[in-house]
């Protein structure tokens, strides 16, 4: 199961451009209305283990009305787990070492009436009999693999960087809009930092 | 270029934004992007829009040529524009509504909430027949001894047609498990709520859809431990569904899943569709509006030009050319605004030149009438002063241009010296005659001086008829043929009389000598009283004789500085205590320039000045003689100016006219030669004398120029 993705350490300024320019588009017509939902990233826990430092994380889910809603009326909803090594630099941004993601899809199956977690990148699924049993399972993180030891060695002092968001990109084309303008979908958690001595 | 480019763009990102709404997977995820490049523009548009009404508005403030005629057709563009299309808007968005409603239909939900119902009731029983088996299964695992489990667990998933078998531990541990699939090695462990409904003594069976291995029954049951009832463990199974079952099943789910989430969406689909054309509509209404602003400006711009135009050409800029238009009647009207333009341009330039040409004729005749020593006069047919030139002024001596516009004869009023001139004028003008030759002599504090003065009527014109005088000052002339023939009658006398005086002198100093002797008393002084008689009269004629010789004779003069009050002081002292005691008054001004002159011949000039003005004031009880130095001024401004003004009574009128030519005298005892020689050194050193009566007695007025010119 290779779901490491190693991420280019040259930041990809456009994308961080086009993500502000939308920033500033979506706070200004999103004023200050709160949403409902709350992602939260509550405890990193690294550990090296066989000569791999891995990490143990609990995160805390809590849908919108809106997206509670609309995952009852059966839509998919894909939520996103990002975790970024970063190496610290003096006088300047920290520069990002690895990126890996983790994508998961929840969804309620009518026929069944579980809820369904789904690891996109390798189709692994497992059902839920209630939703908060899903998202207690989706927040619980154990041994997610990082590096190995000896490249932290290389690296020296490093910092794991957790986040989490629900994807907008992923829902209804027609129900996007809508994402993009309103509160109750913007769901995101963190970033959590932990630093990491080798 | 602009226009064009934001039109381009605007139906690019309008056609793309058109296409995401149709969710092609091709720009469906472009939507948000092409939204925001709509916004744009919209305020670009809208910016536009903004910009071209506050133009109009300044522009009608200002009154300017066809801006009223812009908003009239700007406000038709748009009213024809945003009419239509907000019809349209209204009716399609009425069918939008309609249309998204009727993709909905409560018959097709409840048949789909039954299709699954139908579905959940079918797999109920194969789930209870799951539990049962599970639960045989569990009742054989009682008996069985640990070490056994695994091949006892294989043996019952074997019989019970399961695709997994696991024992758990009372705290949810793995104990055991038997599996199909292989490669899954590690089973899934129950959630807590199920191993705590377990406890509760109530088995669990429920359906469990796996991604990519399709529909499974998931049945949990506990099985009892005899010996230890605290620590009973959990048989969990889970059980295939046939395959066709799970077709039928997963397809009824699919169907109501996308249903419900269809109907759940219809909200954010009409709001789409509503964005998406309420976009589509404003920015067409707006693109509509902004190109009706460049339509109306550049329909009525050859209109406009056209105003200004006209009312450049009223305004005198003739010849204003006006950019080309189309093919269209404006055009046409444009060229024909150009052909007239040009022609009147044409005709003014021509008018112009003309009167340039009459501008330099006249200045022409004005320089050659300027240069001319003769005197011109124009008159108009009213006998008024029209134009003169200098010369007139000079001959005259009066300001010319103080009397155009009125006759002559009222200028004749204001300076008396010129009234036989304006008399002779009128008189030649009243008698009608085409031509007219005439001689006047006029009294100028100059002297008199003689015109000669021809006349003709001028040929009717632009400028009117009227009459042209030309006169001359001939004083000079005649002056200068009588000197002339003075100098030769007293060169002849000098020739001819001194030849005979010397023998005549000494034939009668002979008589007297030899005859003399021979002669008694009485005779002998008779001849002596004779030949005296004879030799002085010889003596008289040589002195008349030399005197004509010395008028007639070419003067060499030695001319230096003069200073000429210096030499009147001078020549006055010499008369100072003669009889008659005559009172000299001196008037002689201080910053007299001293002038080029031979002072010898200046002296004699003195001389004979004040001896005449002695023997003119002879006999006078109160004799007074007033000397007078200045410098000159006008059009004498580089001559000095000699007055010599007596009480006498004054000269004779009938001789003032030849009063400097020889042998012309009042005086009894006088030669006639005195102001003769005068006036001779006066045009040697080419000046002028001149002489009239006063109030008081005779004036003669000299005039020297300060430098003899060569």
């Amino acid at each position: 199961m290779a779901f490491t993705t190693l991420a280019c350490a040259k930041i990809n300024r456009w994308a961080v451009l086009q993500r502000f320019m939308l920033g500033c588009v979506v706070w200004a017509l999103a004023g200050t209305a709160l949403s409902s939902g709350d992602f939260r990233v509550d405890n990193i826990v690294p550990r090296f283990e066989a000569e791999l430092l891995s990490m143990d994380a609990q995160l805390t889910y809590r849908l919108s009305e809106k997206a509670d809603q609309a995952l009852t009326n059966g839509l998919p909803l894909e939520i996103q787990q990002t975790l970024q090594v970063q190496r610290k630099r003096k006088w300047w941004f920290n520069a990002a070492v690895v990126t890996q993601q983790r994508h998961y899809r929840i969804q309620f199956h009518a026929l069944s009436r579980r809820y369904v977690l789904t690891r996109l990148e390798t189709g692994a699924s497992r059902s839920f009999r209630d939703r908060q049993a899903l998202l207690s399972a989706l927040g619980r993180i154990e041994g997610w693999p990082v590096m190995r030891e000896s490249a932290v060695q290389a690296l020296g002092p490093i910092q794991l960087r957790l986040t989490t968001k629900l994807v907008r990109d992923a829902l209804p084309r027609v129900l996007r809009m809508a994402a993009w303008l309103d509160a109750d979908w913007q769901l995101r958690g963190g970033p959590l930092v932990k630093e990491v001595q080798p | 270029m602009i226009r064009i480019l934001l039109s381009v763009l605007l139906i690019a990102s309008l056609y793309l934004l058109t296409a995401a709404t149709e969710n092609t997977t091709r720009f469906g995820s472009l939507y948000l992007w092409l939204l925001l490049l709509n916004g744009v523009v919209l305020v670009i548009l809208c910016g536009l829009i903004i910009h071209n009404l506050w133009r109009l508005l300044r522009s009608l403030r200002a009154n300017q040529a066809g801006s009223r005629l812009t908003a009239r057709l700007m406000g038709l563009f748009v009213v024809m524009a945003v009419l239509p299309g907000l019809v349209v808007y209204g009716f399609s968005m009425q069918f939008l509504q309609r249309g998204v409603d009727s993709w909905f239909d409560v018959r097709v939900e409840n048949a789909l909430d039954g299709a699954l119902e139908l579905s959940q009731a079918s797999l109920d029983q194969r789930m209870q027949d799951m539990l049962r088996r599970l639960q045989d299964a569990a009742e054989v695992l009682v008996d069985s001894e640990d070490e056994m489990i695994p091949l006892t667990l294989g043996d019952l998933r074997a019989r019970t047609a399961a695709s997994e078998l696991t024992l758990l531990g009372g705290n949810g541990r793995i104990i055991a498990a038997s599996s199909v699939d292989t490669e899954d090695i590690l089973p899934h462990r129950p959630e807590e709520s199920i191993l705590l409904q377990l406890r509760q003594g109530r088995p669990y069976v429920a359906l469990d859809p796996i991604e990519n291995a399709g529909l499974h029954i998931r049945a949990l049951v506990v099985v009892p431990t005899p010996a230890s009832p605290q620590s009973a463990r959990v048989l969990q199974g889970l059980f295939p569904v046939s395959p066709r079952v799970d077709a039928l099943a997963t397809e009824v789910e699919a169907a109501f899943t996308e249903y419900r989430a269809l109907s759940y969406l219809r909200g954010p689909l009409k709001d789409s569709f509503t964005l998406t054309l309420s976009l589509v509509l404003l920015l067409s209404l707006l693109f509509a509006v902004w190109s009706a602003f460049y339509l109306a400006r550049r329909l009525v711009a050859p209109v406009s030009r056209l105003a200004k135009g006209t009312e450049a050409m009223a305004a005198g800029e003739y010849g204003t050319q006006l950019p080309p238009g189309g093919n269209d009647e404006l055009g046409f009207l444009v060229r024909s605004f150009n052909d007239m333009s040009r022609r009147v341009a044409e005709v003014r330039n021509a008018a112009e030149r003309s009167q340039e040409l009459v501008e330099a004729q006249r200045t022409y005749l004005e320089t050659v009438l300027g240069r001319l020593s003769s005197g011109v006069l124009a008159l108009a047919p009213d006998g008024s002063l029209r134009t003169f030139n200098e010369a007139a002024s000079g001959i005259l001596s009066v300001p010319l241009d103080q009397g155009v516009g009125s006759p002559l004869t009222s200028l004749a009023a204001q300076y008396p010296d010129i009234e036989p001139f304006a008399a002779l004028v009128s008189r030649q003008l009243q008698s009608g005659a085409s031509e007219w030759r005439e001689e006047v002599t006029l009294d100028t504090a100059e002297g008199r001086r003689t015109l000669i003065c021809s006349g003709a009527a001028l040929p009717s014109g632009p400028a009117g008829d009227g009459d042209v005088i030309v006169f001359d000052d001939v004083t000079t002339l005649i002056q200068a043929q009588r000197d002339a023939a003075w100098g030769e009658v007293a060169r002849r006398l000098a020739h001819e009389i001194r030849n005979p005086l010397t023998p005549i002198q000494l034939s009668a100093e002979r008589l007297q000598h030899k005859i003399g002797a021979a002669l008694d008393g009485s005779q002998a002084d008779l001849l002596k009283r004779s030949t005296d008689t004879i030799i002085h009269q010889v003596e008289a004629m040589k002195e008349m004789v030399q005197a004509f010789s010395d008028y007639a004779r070419p003067p060499a003069l030695h001319l230096q500085s003069v200073d000429l009050n210096a030499l009147i002081r001078e020549g006055v002292e010499l008369y100072r205590g003669q009889s008659g005691q005559p009172k000299f008054t001196l008037e002689l001004a201080d910053d007299l320039t001293s002038l080029e002159a031979d002072p010898g011949r200046l002296r004699q000039l003195l001389n004979n000045l004040l001896q005449n003005a002695l023997e003119a004031t002879q006999g006078q009880p109160d004799c007074q003689i007033e000397l007078r130095t200045r410098n000159g001024e006008g059009r004498y401004a580089d001559m000095l100016e000699l007055h010599v003004q007596d009480n006498g009574p004054g000269l004779d009128e009938a001789v003032i006219e030849q009063l400097f030519e020889p042998y012309v005298t009042t005086k009894p005892r006088g030669s006639g030669l005195g102001l003769a020689i005068v006036k001779k050194i006066i045009e040697e050193h080419n000046g002028t004398i001149s002489a009239r009566n006063t109030d008081t007695g005779a004036r003669i007025t000299v005039r020297l120029p300060l430098r003899m010119k060569t």
